[in-house]
């Protein structure tokens, strides 16, 4: 800004002295052309004054003339007069037309007179006035007289009498030079121009005026330079200065706004990083990603903090460290198979999957995992991005859920069975009270016996008899109920009651890690049972092999195996053995006792249960352990009667299946 | 074993409150072959009106030693919440609360015990041995009696003493000689001696040791 009016202000005083110079040279010029007609004039009255008297003959006074009128340019005629005002002689210029040939002198001499009165009276030579002589053609001069007085001892004696051209005088006055440059005019006080010289035309920006005082009249000279005003850049070197100072304001400026925008892109940039940073910390997830070969090359803190692991030991490890070394082998190839699935698969990836991680501590837990590919600017796919959610406690709510589902379930299937032994208890117990206390009080009556005695006995003795026949009557009820029951057996196909209880079996065993391998001969072999008996009777017996190998060290050992066979031709064989530590001798012994249990929270009924209900179905329950073959675990076994040979369709199409958890 | 109560106290109830009829029919017929008087009731509810009846005004409660077998589980008000109804009240001491449990109400009843229940008898009951237990909380009961008799004996032997004279039995407990209970007093010897011997009489005490003792046991 400060440069823009430094600039200008140079630029206004360059013109401005400009101005000045030229006006100080037209007024310059102006005095001197005055100076210059001042002179001429002054040679051209010496010269008038030289010429000869009234007395000397006409041809001398015609030489002297015709010699100063060729040596006077802007003289045009000369005259002598006598003292009676009559032209004795005259002669013309020959450089110019002879003056007065339209008008006769006589009648243009009055301001001839007038100078020539006022010179005889001064005894000076005295100038006329200007005034125009026409010309035929339509030209003419403008013209001024010059009066001499010819004094002869102080007595008039006749005039010499000059007429000078006034354009003709300027001309002289003028120099070539100038007169290129330069208008130069006599001017009337009113401006009307009466004479003018030069080539140019004045502009009429620069003009002086002067005054050429002359005896008896005053000329007034006007200068008008042909010099416009001068223009903006006046010359090469303000120019090139303004041009090199406008393109430095200009880089300036354009510096400026570039120095402007990148400190607002970097003040953004560093926000939407502080942003993605807080983000990324504030985040619960877990971020991971990893190049093509499954290096890990950046974690957010929520990782971190989830496996255990800093970001360094992370990205330093050749394997992962929070794969559960078991299953790692398993993992590698998966990862080799994801990520060599490429970008096109991500959709697939975007549903995510379940796996198990490890922490630092040894904690396995589950985790769901969201992939998606990782592109760089060039649209090369260079790894995976993960979103990693730490689902345990999801897991370890649903489990627990779903155990108190299952116990509901359980509990809602031993109800039958729970519900019968606390009514039946509760229905015995009051007879039995009764008659317990009856017996008693009639004993305690007997010690000491009075007159009412037999009386109070035989009151007893006849309650006695009633709770008697009320408990008979329950336990008749009870075994009415049973018989009951057993009208409500199906055939059933062996894979469906597998399917009811394998979604919560596989629940309980993902909490320890175990495997189920189911193994089902094709077409499943269908049997005759109460379903849901059955049912419960799987689900405890392997709840029992699932709790058995918690106390496994190796989690890669912990496999549960179901089996069904057809042994023979009316009885189907289910086998249920785990990797467990095996059941000893003197606890075998007491396996089957209603309320023997080895666990704090256990009732005890499980497997008293299970046989009773295999019984009651026709069928028996036996154990081995060490399970037949190996030298570890415990395999239970039990036999239902199977359903007459129509092999259903539905059955089918299930093929012999292994199923990993 | 023979209930030996004091008579004075009044012949000792047994309370049987059982929703089954044939076991309180079979119970109260036992009882009464141990000489024992009991009344049943079908229901918590209707024996706890029945209680509130009986207390209602009578300052006196309980005329008798008293005991409550209680059935654990009961259509209505279970036997649980009348137990914590009737230890609100503070009616325990006296009226001595035996819990009837069916199968698996074990855990109940020991906690029950733990707030102030006198036992548990585990159904089938064994019979004598139940009505054993009875009488050992009849005696509680008839103890929780005679105890209150006495305080009252004293809380009214105490309000006959003079300002002086508990002042003086203060001092006299508090193991001072007469001296110093004159000079603390700022009276004669002569009149502590005269104000010591009328709270002896009136507290019916040979001592100050009796004396000390009796105040600091309430009798039991």
């Amino acid at each position: 800004m400060l440069l823009l009016v430094a600039l200008t202000l140079l630029v206004l005083l360059t013109a401005r002295h400009e101005a000045s110079r030229v006006q100080d040279q037209t007024d310059a010029l102006a005095a001197d052309v005055a100076a210059q007609v001042r002179s001429e004039l002054l040679r051209m009255q010496q010269g008038l004054q030289a010429l000869p008297s009234q007395a000397a003959p006409a041809e001398r006074w015609h030489a002297d003339a015709d010699e100063l009128l060729r040596r006077n340019r802007a003289l045009l005629r000369i005259e002598r007069r006598s003292a009676q005002w009559q032209i004795s002689d005259s002669a013309n210029s020959a450089y110019a037309p002879p003056l007065f040939s339209l008008i006769g002198r006589s009648e243009m001499d009055v301001e001839a007179a007038a100078a020539c009165s006022a010179s005889r009276r001064s005894a000076a030579p005295m100038f006329s006035r200007s005034y125009f002589v026409p010309l035929p053609g339509g030209t003419g001069f403008e013209v001024l007289d010059l009066c001499l007085p010819v004094l002869d001892g102080g007595r008039n004696d006749g005039y010499q009498l000059a007429t000078v051209s006034l354009q003709a005088l300027l001309s002289g006055a003028l120099a070539p030079e100038q007169a290129r440059r330069h208008e130069v005019s006599f001017v009337e006080a009113d401006g009307a121009r009466l004479a003018r010289a030069g080539a140019a035309r004045g502009r009429g920006v620069y003009r002086a005026e002067t005054l050429v005082d002359l005896a008896g009249t005053t000329l007034r000279l006007r200068m008008d330079s042909a010099a416009g005003p001068p223009s903006l850049i006046p010359n090469l070197a303000t120019g090139a200065v303004l041009g090199l100072s406008v393109l430095l304001v200009a880089l300036a400026l354009l510096l400026a706004r570039d120095v402007d925008r990148r400190a607002r892109a970097e003040g953004l940039l560093a926000e939407a990083l502080a942003f993605r940073k807080a983000m990324e910390d504030s985040l619960i997830t877990g971020l991971r990603a990893r190049t093509l070969q499954g290096q890990i090359t950046y974690v957010n803190p929520a990782f971190c903090a989830m496996v255990g692991f800093t970001a360094e030991e992370l990205g330093k490890a050749p394997q992962p460290p929070y794969w559960p070394p078991e299953l790692a082998e398993a993992y590698a190839q998966r990862q080799a198979a994801r990520l060599a699935a490429g970008a096109a698969d991500a959709a697939r990836s975007r549903e995510g999957f379940e796996t198990l991680f490890m922490r630092k501590t040894g904690e396995r837990f589950a985790v769901m995992i969201y992939e998606a590919p990782l592109v760089d600017g060039h649209g090369q796919h260079t790894g995976w991005m993960s979103a990693v959610l730490d689902v345990s406690a999801q897991r370890r709510i649903e489990d627990l859920s779903r155990q108190q589902h299952e116990r509901l379930q359980a509990t809602a299937r031993l109800a039958t069975i729970g519900e019968m032994a606390s009514l039946l208890s509760h229905e015995l117990n009051q007879p039995l009270a009764a008659i317990a206390s009856y017996a008693s009080g009639s004993l305690n009556l007997m010690e000491q016996p009075d007159a009412d005695t037999p009386a109070l006995l035989r009151q007893a003795l006849q309650r006695i008899t009633e709770q008697a026949e009320r408990a008979g009557r329950v336990i008749k009820s009870v075994h009415d109920f049973v018989r009951r029951r057993e009208q409500q057996r199906e055939a059933i196909g062996v894979d469906l009651l597998l399917e009811a209880v394998l979604p919560l079996v596989r629940l309980q065993a993902r909490k320890s890690g175990t495997r189920i391998d189911t193994e089902l001969p094709q077409p499943a072999p269908r049997v005759v049972c109460d379903r849901t008996m059955v049912e419960q009777v799987l689900l405890n017996l392997a709840r029992n092999a699932i709790q058995a190998m918690e106390q496994v060290s190796d989690p890669a050992a912990r496999v549960l195996r179901i089996r069904v066979r057809q042994t023979h031709e009316r009885w189907v064989t289910f086998y249920l053995a785990d990797a467990g530590p095996g059941i000893d001798r003197e606890l075998a012994a007491r396996l089957f006792t209603p309320f023997f249990t080895t666990r704090s929270d256990g009732m005890g009924l499980g497997l008293s249960l299970c046989r009773t209900v295999v019984e009651q179905h026709g069928g028996a329950m036996d154990f081995d352990s060490p399970v037949p073959g190996t030298h570890a675990g415990t395999e239970f076994r039990f036999t239902l009667p199977a359903a007459p040979a129509a092999v259903s369709a539905a059955s089918a199409d299930n093929e012999t299946r292994t199923v990993a958890t | 074993m023979s209930l030996n109560l004091d008579p004075s106290l009044g012949l000792p109830v047994v309370y049987l409150v059982d929703d089954e009829d044939v076991v309180r029919d079979a119970l109260a017929w036992l009882l009464r072959s141990r000489r024992l008087l009991s009344e049943g009731f079908g229901s918590a509810e209707a024996f706890w009106q029945h209680l509130q009846a009986q207390r209602g005004g009578n300052a006196d409660w309980p005329g008798a030693p008293l005991c409550l077998v209680l059935d654990v589980r009961m259509p209505g008000t279970s036997g649980l919440e009348l137990f914590e109804r009737l230890a609100e009240a503070g009616l325990l001491p006296a009226l001595p609360v035996i819990f009837l449990t069916g199968h698996g109400d074990v855990p109940t009843a020991v906690a029950a015990v733990k707030r102030g229940a006198f036992d548990f008898v585990e159904k089938p009951l064994s019979n004598n041995a139940l009505v054993d237990r009875i009488e050992q909380a009849l005696e509680r009961s008839a103890a929780e009696l005679t105890r209150r008799r006495e305080q009252h004996v004293q809380a009214r032997r105490l309000a006959e003493l003079t300002e002086r004279e508990l002042e003086v039995m203060r001092l006299v407990t508090e193991g001072h000689p007469n001296k110093r209970i004159a000079d603390e007093l700022g009276i004669s010897v002569r009149t502590v001696e005269v104000h010591r011997a009328r709270v002896f009489e009136k507290m019916d005490v040979k001592s100050a040791v009796e004396l000390a003792n009796r105040l600091r046991d309430p009798p039991a």
